[in-house]
C-alpha cells in the first residue's frame, strides 16, 4: 500500500513541481493532499490547477487568497468553497498524511 | 532516521551549512529538482523511503 | 500524545510575516512552531503583529533570527545559522518557507 502525502505549497514558481510529484504520487496508489498558502494561492489561476483538484485533495488559504487580491467568492476552477480555508488544512497535512514535502 | 534533502535550487553557503549539521551521524539521501525533466517518480519513491524529506528553495 | 515540532525558515522579506502567521496556525493545532529569519531583516512589527508573536509564544512557540538589527528591533530571540542547524535536527518538520 502506497503511503499518503501531503504538500504544503509556498512557493508560486512551483508549479511544474507540485503537478510533476502530485501526478507521479497518484499514479503510485497515493491519497495526496495539496495546500497553498500565500503567494503561491496565485496558482489557482493556473491552467493546470483545475487538473490538480481532479486528482489530489486540494485546499487554500482563503486569507492569502485575499490578499493577493483575488475575490473570495471567485471560487478557482477546480475548487469548491469549502476547500477555500485556514492553515488548518496544513496541520490536516502535518497529522493525517504519512509522508511530508513543502514545495 | 534516513532524511532526504530535496534541492529546488543550487544551494548556497547557508544552505550547505544548515544541510550538514541536520545530516550529521545520520543515513541521508538527496534528489536535485533544479533540473530540466526531474523524475518525479523516483523523487516519489525516496520521499516514501525516507523518514523525514526537506525540500530547500 | 506527543507533539509534533515545526521550524519554518525564511529568507525573504516579503514571506517573512506570512511564515509567522502560518506558524501561529499550527501553534493553534497543537503543535510546536518556530520560526527562523535567516538572513534577512524585517521592519518594526506592527501592533496586529506583535499580538501574534505574543500568542505564538503563549504557545511555547519562538520568532528567531541570525539578524541582530531583528533581535534589537523586534525581540526575537538570537540564533546562529550553527545554532538553528542543531534545533532543526529535534523537528518533526521544517519548512523552507516561501521565495530564497
Amino acid at each position: 500500500m502506497a503511503k499518503s502525502l501531503g504538500i504544503f505549497v509556498t512557493n508560486p514558481d512551483n508549479m511544474r513541481h507540485v503537478v510533476g510529484v502530485t501526478k507521479a504520487a497518484v499514479d503510485k496508489g497515493c491519497k495526496v493532499k495539496l495546500f497553498f498558502t500565500w503567494t503561491a494561492t496565485k496558482l489557482t489561476q493556473d491552467p493546470e490547477f483545475e487538473g490538480l483538484c481532479k486528482i489530489a485533495d486540494v485546499s487554500i488559504c482563503l486569507d492569502s487568497y485575499r490578499k493577493m487580491g483575488f475575490d473570495q467568492n471567485v471560487v478557482p476552477a477546480g475548487m469548491v468553497k469549502e476547500k477555500m480555508a485556514t492553515q488548518t488544512q496544513h496541520g490536516i497535512i502535518i497529522e493525517d498524511y504519512e509522508c511530508y514535502l513543502s514545495l | 532516521m534516513k532524511i532526504l534533502h530535496v534541492y529546488r535550487s543550487e544551494p548556497d553557503e547557508t544552505t550547505k551549512k544548515l544541510v550538514e549539521i541536520v545530516s550529521r551521524d545520520r543515513e541521508v539521501d538527496t534528489f536535485n529538482l533544479n533540473v530540466e525533466n526531474p523524475d518525479y517518480a523516483q523523487l516519489v519513491d525516496k520521499i516514501m523511503a525516507a523518514d523525514k524529506t526537506i525540500s530547500w528553495w | 500524545m506527543e507533539y509534533k515540532k515545526s521550524c519554518f525558515i525564511i529568507r525573504n522579506k516579503d514571506y517573512a510575516l506570512d511564515g509567522m502567521r502560518s506558524a501561529l496556525g499550527l501553534a493553534v493545532e497543537n503543535m510546536y512552531a518556530y520560526t527562523h529569519l535567516l538572513n534577512v531583516e524585517i521592519d518594526k512589527l506592527d501592533d496586529n503583529n506583535l499580538d501574534r508573536l505574543e500568542m505564538l509564544r503563549d504557545m511555547e512557540g519562538e520568532v528567531y533570527s541570525n539578524v541582530q538589527a531583528n533581535v534589537e528591533n523586534n525581540g526575537f530571540e538570537a540564533m546562529s545559522v550553527e545554532e538553528l542547524g542543531e534545533k532543526l535536527r529535534e523537528m518533526d518538520v521544517i519548512v523552507p518557507y516561501g521565495i530564497k
